[in-house]
């Protein structure tokens, strides 16, 4: 057989075995491109559905760089019809897109300035007394530091924190291992509960709160938001905490709380100096989403976080530039400005209708059906998608719903934090895994209990407490 | 020669670097062994990536590491590198060569012999990229887990892959030799002939008549390889087997053997989607399997 023949098809072959879900689907879209429009749908809004579908298929698969899905999304906006070019560039940037930018950026410079070391000697002085204690501490510490500045930044402290404790510890033996699980997902859990509870703790949160201003002209201020899930954080953080010691029940004997105090020894001023500094732009920033996200909006002022630590040489851009995750930020780009194509061309509105068309053959319609089929999707699909770029793709179904009621939208983008079932949901759930300590299987098997209880508290919460605010 | 050891968990793939090692002493090569850590998904690699730095900066191990020291204990157990207080497991250097390619550099190093290095990812993509960039001649994988990874490894790899399953320290091995009259078994031949020489092992040559081949041209096969062997003084057997090929050899191979042959003629089209003849070998045999390139 001629020998460049083998190393063409061989070479068509690899990229084939590597893109095969690119491949898979392009087919399945122009399938359905070939396929009359459903009744009650226009052309651009029955395309704007295709475009949703393919967009699902490759962030899930990841067959190409997250950079090329995001211009592929912007492209096929306006080849296929949705919207003209100057609406999909429109539309492109927000203030969640800025809010998504100016988090990763300040993120990045809160991790550099290595704050670890002084959270673990204050994690110790208050919760040193017991093990037990330091673990609930540093559970307590990442939820209460993610809700305000993002799991990202959170799991980054954290995890050396972490890490540190359970150093030499022999996993080999149960009680070993227990240990060492239990402090992982006591942070990871901490972090991931903690970002439901400010609208700075996820980009969802963000996204979610511009869409119910943009499509029903709602408006939620960082305080509306904690009012309604600080509380869910709250009990979330109990049951967490009981779950994961029946789940892996240890002694904790090999714990070695005091393995950050030979790194805090080293402090100097000119890193105290530093640290003050950090903490004070840290508080500002956060007192500034508090004061004035109604003026500013939350992405200006993440932002301005970043900017201050570069202005004061705290971090360079460089630094920056080599961290931050420009793909991500595209592809929240590129998902938002489809989620306003699919409210706009009317798409959101006829998946709604069909949805209540669906409920409405079941024995028991009511609110409650819909609610919990929405705040369950909502979830599921977070965990096998990723949250943030769930809510800017159903968001505005989750709104279309009940466009006065805010429950919907809150739940929907509430329950999409609940990235407890998968690793590839969250960047903690993707850094505990990284570890090589925890596997798939160990982190669905504990989650699918804490996702469960977790939808439970949400639809009593959302029932009896919500109802009074 | 250059050889590339793949491996995985530590127990697990004891085995494989033990084999490994071996072959690449006997033959005097230069080694890799690499750990191929867990594909991270492109939402939150960077987070990783900052999360691992900020682990080298508090001087904890990063996932992988331990893996790697591990080998590195094992390879000074066995002494194929001599540990000295200057170039300790615990005083190394993590240099980012390349996209997703980073070197363990141990300080006062002497040796350059041996790499060790962790790449993260897919594994077909990093191991295929790892024998491109540096032209290994073998790559030598566990042969536990997913038996998808050893088809496309044997498909999509420019270089010979050594399957290492069911591999005991203790056992004397002899090579199984399967031959017909392919260009890829004069390769399986040749790399027999050295394995042979380089580790003093018996060879037992069988060939399965296939097709439209008499009983005749196959002994006339058999013999004209036996000449091969003799002529570099090494002792042989011959065998004529009789059935379906893959089941035949797959038989006759014993947990003693190491099986060698070469790679399928067949279009690689056709070879994806349905396997190939050396594929099914590798796939079926309880014991390690060279497929030559």
């Amino acid at each position: 057989m001629n020998e460049s023949y083998k190393v063409i098809s061989s070479s068509i072959l690899f990229w084939f075995s590597q893109k095969k879900w690119f491949v898979y689907s392009v087919i399945i879209s122009i399938f359905l491109l070939n396929l009359s429009t459903p009744v009650g749908l226009t052309v651009p809004a029955y395309h704007s559905l295709i475009i949703l579908l393919l967009v699902f298929m490759l962030v899930t698969f990841e067959p190409i760089p997250f950079p090329a899905i995001a211009l592929l999304t912007l492209v096929l906006q306006v080849v296929l019809g949705v919207a003209p070019p100057d609406v999909v560039a429109s539309s492109f940037m927000n203030d969640a897109v800025l809010f998504v930018m100016g988090s990763l950026m300040f993120a990045i410079a809160i991790v550099h300035q290595g704050l670890d070391i002084r959270l673990a000697k204050l994690i110790i002085k208050i919760f040193g007394k017991s093990k037990r204690m330091f673990l609930a501490g540093l559970m307590t510490i990442s939820a209460i530091l993610s809700s305000f500045l993002g799991e990202h930044t959170v799991i980054a402290i954290m995890l050396p924190i972490g890490l540190s404790v359970i150093k030499n510890i022999d996993t080999q033996q149960a009680d070993g291992k227990n240990a060492v699980l239990l402090t992982l997902f006591s942070i990871a859990y901490g972090t991931i509960i903690g970002s439901i509870g400010t609208p700075s703790g996820g980009a969802r949160n963000v996204i979610m709160i511009n869409y119910l201003q943009e499509f029903s002209n709602v408006s939620i201020d960082y305080w509306k938001w904690m009012k309604h899930a600080y509380p869910i954080l709250i009990i979330q953080l109990v049951v967490a905490y009981f779950v994961l010691q029946f789940t892996f029940p240890s002694s904790l004997n090999n714990i070695k709380m005091r393995g950050f105090k030979k790194n805090v020894g080293k402090t100097d001023v000119k890193k105290n100096i530093n640290h003050l500094f950090s903490c004070l732009i840290i508080i500002g920033i956060v007192s500034s989403w508090f004061a004035f996200n109604d003026i500013y909006g939350l992405g200006i002022i993440a932002l301005a976080g970043a900017l201050t630590f570069m202005i004061f040489g705290m971090i360079s851009w460089e630094e920056i530039n080599k961290n931050t995750n420009w793909g991500v930020i595209l592809l929240f780009a590129a998902t938002i400005s489809l989620g306003f194509q699919i409210n706009e061309t009317g798409a959101s509105s006829w998946l709604v209708l069909k949805f209540n068309e669906l409920l409405a053959t079941l024995p028991s319609n009511s609110m409650n059906v819909s609610w919990s089929i929405m705040a369950v999707l909502s979830g599921l699909t977070a965990n096998f998608f990723t949250s943030s770029a769930t809510v800017s793709l159903i968001g505005p179904m989750a709104i279309e719903l009940h466009p006065t009621d805010i429950s919907f939208a809150l739940s929907s983008a509430i329950a999409s934090g609940f990235s407890f079932l998968t690793v590839i949901s969250s960047p903690t759930a993707m850094i505990i895994y990284s570890t090589g300590l925890v596997s798939t299987k160990m982190f669905f098997r504990v989650g699918i209990l804490m996702f469960s209880i977790s939808i439970i508290i949400l639809y009593l919460m959302s029932q009896f407490y919500w109802v009074t605010l | 020669m250059k050889i590339l050891i793949a491996i995985g968990g530590r127990e697990f793939s004891k085995p494989t670097l033990d084999l490994g090692m071996k072959i690449a002493n006997s033959f005097k090569s230069s080694t890799t062994i690499a750990y191929v850590g867990k594909k991270i998904s492109q939402f939150s690699e960077k987070d990783v990536s900052v999360v691992h730095q900020n682990l080298d900066d508090r001087e904890l191990y990063r996932p992988g590491i331990r893996t790697l020291e591990w080998a590195y204990d094992f390879l000074i157990s066995k002494k194929y590198i001599e540990e000295k207080d200057s170039n300790k497991f615990d005083d190394y250097l993590l240099v980012d060569e390349e996209n997703s390619r980073m070197k363990v550099l141990l300080k006062g190093q002497q040796s350059d012999k041996i790499d060790l290095i962790m790449r993260t990812g897919e594994i077909i993509e990093q191991l295929k990229n790892e024998v491109e960039t540096n032209k290994h001649d073998i790559t030598i994988i566990g042969g536990g887990g997913n038996k998808g990874i050893h088809q496309k490894l044997v498909q999509f790899i420019d270089s010979s892959v050594f399957v290492v399953k069911n591999y005991s320290v203790s056992k004397k091995y002899k090579i199984l030799l399967p031959v017909n009259d392919s260009k890829g078994s004069d390769m399986a031949i040749e790399t027999a002939i050295n394995f042979a020489k380089s580790y003093k092992l018996n060879v037992e040559i069988v060939s399965v008549p296939e097709g439209k081949k008499s009983i005749e041209e196959v002994e006339k096969i058999l013999k004209k390889t036996k000449e091969k062997f003799s002529k570099n003084r090494i002792k042989t057997s011959t065998k004529l087997i009789d059935g379906p090929t893959v089941n035949s050899i797959v038989n006759y191979a014993k947990d003693d053997s190491i099986v060698i042959l070469g790679v399928s003629p067949k279009n690689p089209i056709m070879k994806y989607f349905f396997g190939s003849k050396p594929l099914s070998i590798a796939q079926k045999c309880n014991c390690p399997v060279l497929i030559t390139k």
